[in-house]
């Protein structure tokens, strides 16, 4: 687990009030959504928001490539990576 | 007028939970310092726990023993004031131009408890979420009378309140520490319950000065008559035997 990913798993735990679980117990290839870590449709939108706040990207909710990037810490920590070095550049 | 059986009752205030604690605290009924404790609610899992607010916890902590897991009973949820830390929190996004939670603003409305009562217990009957003034326990009661009248063996209905953020001193008045009173009522049948009358009041009765479901916690102990006015209500709870 990268610095970022690490920091992603963090979130997640804080915004989504994951009280019984540490950053460290997310695997990052471990599906977020439905059969794995049991996340639904309002936290999608809580974690949209909270990545928005925090890395000052703009999520488009509705887009097939959504779901991708929000598929897993993984998935998350390279779609914010490529977020933020678009913008820097 | 409406004649109920309590079958069974449960109530939580801070530090005040178990049927003796009550028992104490009607003796000598006086104020609760409110610190923000909140019922555990183990018997949640973890990730339905989470969406629970405190007013949620309190009020699935007193009302979770009264339904059992193999019966369907309709709920009846009252509330002055609701989530009033919820909608603090929302108010303040708002004022700051942040976004607001989608969390925070699907739970805010006021049938949010009811709706997570039917998701956590497999509940699908009716449910009722209600607002009213300080006689709010009342309009509950009245609620559930008309619920069994339609042939409900029995309703669970439940008065909660959270004492509310400092910014509401002066607005909100009448919820001294956070409170839940959850009852299971039945028809009384002929048998050993309560009558509530509703008269007219005059204007010569003044306001009571402690939350009514929490006098009716205290009547529950000493089998005493109540006399609630507000405003154009008189409320009577008489003990019927």
């Amino acid at each position: 687990m990268n610095d970022l990913e690490r920091d992603i798993a963090q979130l997640i735990v804080d915004t989504l009030a994951l009280e019984h679980l540490t950053a460290d117990d997310i695997a990052v290839d471990q599906p977020l959504f439905g059969q794995g870590l049991g996340l639904d449709s309002v936290d999608a939108l809580e974690l949209a928001l909270a990545l928005q706040n925090r890395y000052g990207l703009r999520v488009a909710a509705d887009s097939k490539s959504a779901r991708e990037h929000f598929a897993t810490v993984r998935s998350l920590a390279l779609y914010v990576r490529a977020e933020v070095d678009a913008c820097a550049s | 007028m409406i004649d109920l059986s309590i079958q069974a009752w449960r109530a939580w205030a801070p530090g005040v939970d178990s049927a003796a604690d009550w028992a104490t605290w009607a003796a000598t009924p006086h104020a609760i310092v409110d610190a923000g404790e909140q019922p555990g609610c183990e018997f949640v899992p973890p990730m339905q726990r989470r969406r629970l607010s405190r007013m949620a916890r309190i009020v699935m902590h007193a009302a979770w023993p009264l339904c059992a897991d193999d019966e369907q009973l309709p709920f009846v949820f009252a509330s002055r004031h609701g989530e009033t830390t919820r909608t603090f929190a929302m108010l303040d996004e708002i004022g700051r131009g942040a976004p607001l939670s989608p969390t925070q603003f699907g739970l805010s409305v006021h049938n949010a408890i009811a709706g997570q009562w039917s998701i956590l217990r497999g509940q699908r009957g009716e449910s009722v979420a209600i607002a009213g003034e300080a006689d709010t326990f009342e309009h509950a009661i009245v609620e559930a009378a008309t619920l069994l009248d339609e042939g409900a063996p029995a309703v669970i209905a439940v008065v909660a309140e959270e004492r509310p953020a400092p910014a509401y001193d002066g607005w909100i008045d009448d919820v001294p520490f956070s409170y839940t009173l959850a009852l299971r009522l039945s028809r009384a049948n002929g048998g050993p319950g309560w009558r509530l009358s509703l008269d007219e009041n005059n204007g010569d009765a003044a306001p009571v000065d402690m939350p009514h479901a929490l006098r009716f916690v205290r009547a529950l102990h000493d089998g005493a008559s109540l006399d609630h006015p507000w405003k154009t209500r008189r409320w009577t709870w008489q003990p019927i035997a």
